[in-house]
């Protein structure tokens, strides 16, 4: 349950780039790695709790996954991985393992967590003359 | 409306970096870390004694940080084993942090030490998503809480090379098969190695110590 301190840790990140961007945030759009272990249900909440009285107070936070990527130094894979489809999981799970030759891999993405854009109405936009 | 781009530094970007200053120290020094991660109850600290004695009788200076929400037993647990120790309470936080480890690593000595052993808070979840700069990884679960978990927890255990099933010899009289566990294990990390231990009868421990190349 660090939902919490990381929606903090965005939302402080997020307060001085607003001072450059004219007009009301409306979404916040966040990058998560697919191995990363957090609620997105939770995150949103906290977003939404953590942003009252302050300039993102009823900005929307939308989660997109970002996919497990590989490299294979043995035999030269990049891509994606398979996913674990044993029903008993009930979710799709990212297997880090080459899915031609099945040797070991480096990760190379799958546990970003970043702030991408954010969805910005202007005055205008909001009322249009 | 109109998308604006911002500059996707990672939200976690002070950690990361926290963590790879506690990497480089301890490569420095030549300390070897193990981050040990796991289930409320699971044998994390019994198993932590067992290394520290074995690793004692190879000469080696053995250092634990002791991460609880609360209390200092695990940590008066490893002094009495002749570790040196720091007691980290995590004040109701689920996991640690590289922030709390750079602290504590001030307070060790890091130059007569050769591996430290960084207990984590009891939890399967949180502590994946923080790394705290070690050189290795362990998760350790033990029969008692059933041959579910897995199953259950399988982001940790996708991404930790070590899993350790520990009290072994409660397996009967719970009525749960290893074999399961370690298989689910396979499944979802096919290069993970698992180490079957029973840390309270002294079992399995030379295994786990050869995993992590100790």
């Amino acid at each position: 349950m660090h939902e919490y301190s990381v929606a903090s840790e965005m939302i402080d990140a997020l307060l001085p780039k607003l001072e450059t961007i004219e007009g009301r945030v409306v979404a916040v759009i966040l990058k998560k790695g697919e191995m990363r272990i957090l609620s997105d249900h939770a995150l949103s909440n906290a977003f939404e709790l953590l942003a009252q009285g302050t300039p993102l107070e009823g900005a929307r936070l939308v989660v997109e996954l970002v996919p497990v990527c590989v490299s294979c130094a043995a035999c030269g894979y990049e891509g994606p991985v398979d996913h674990v489809s044993d029903e008993a999981f009930h979710f799709a799970v990212p297997i880090l393992s080459c899915p031609t030759c099945q040797s070991e891999v480096d990760m190379k993405s799958g546990r970003e967590l970043y702030i991408d854009s954010l969805t910005v109405q202007t005055p205008s936009e909001a009322n249009p003359a | 409306m109109h998308n604006v781009q911002v500059s996707g530094e990672d939200i976690l970007k002070r950690q990361l970096e926290l963590a790879e200053g506690n990497r480089r120290l301890m490569e420095a020094k030549n300390v070897m870390a193990i981050s040990v991660m796991g289930a409320i109850g699971s044998g994390k600290t019994s198993l932590i004694e067992r290394m520290i004695d074995r690793l004692a009788a190879g000469g080696h200076h053995v250092g634990t940080i002791a991460a609880d929400s609360a209390g200092d037993d695990d940590h008066r647990r490893f002094l009495a084993h002749g570790a040196s120790s720091v007691n980290l309470n995590t004040q109701d936080d689920c996991h640690l942090d590289a922030h709390r480890v750079d602290h504590a690593l001030g307070h060790l000595p890091m130059d007569d030490m050769s591996v430290l052993f960084i207990e984590n808070v009891g939890n399967l979840i949180c502590p994946a998503d923080f790394p705290l700069g070690t050189a290795k990884e362990m998760v350790v679960i033990s029969t008692t809480e059933g041959d579910d978990m897995v199953r259950k927890h399988p982001k940790i255990f996708a991404q930790t090379d070590i899993l350790v099933l520990n009290k072994t010899d409660l397996a009967d009289a719970v009525g749960v098969n290893p074999e399961r566990i370690i298989s689910d294990y396979a499944t979802v990390n096919p290069h993970g190695t698992a180490v079957l231990t029973d840390a309270r009868h002294d079992v399995g421990i030379d295994e786990l110590l050869a995993a992590l190349g100790l």
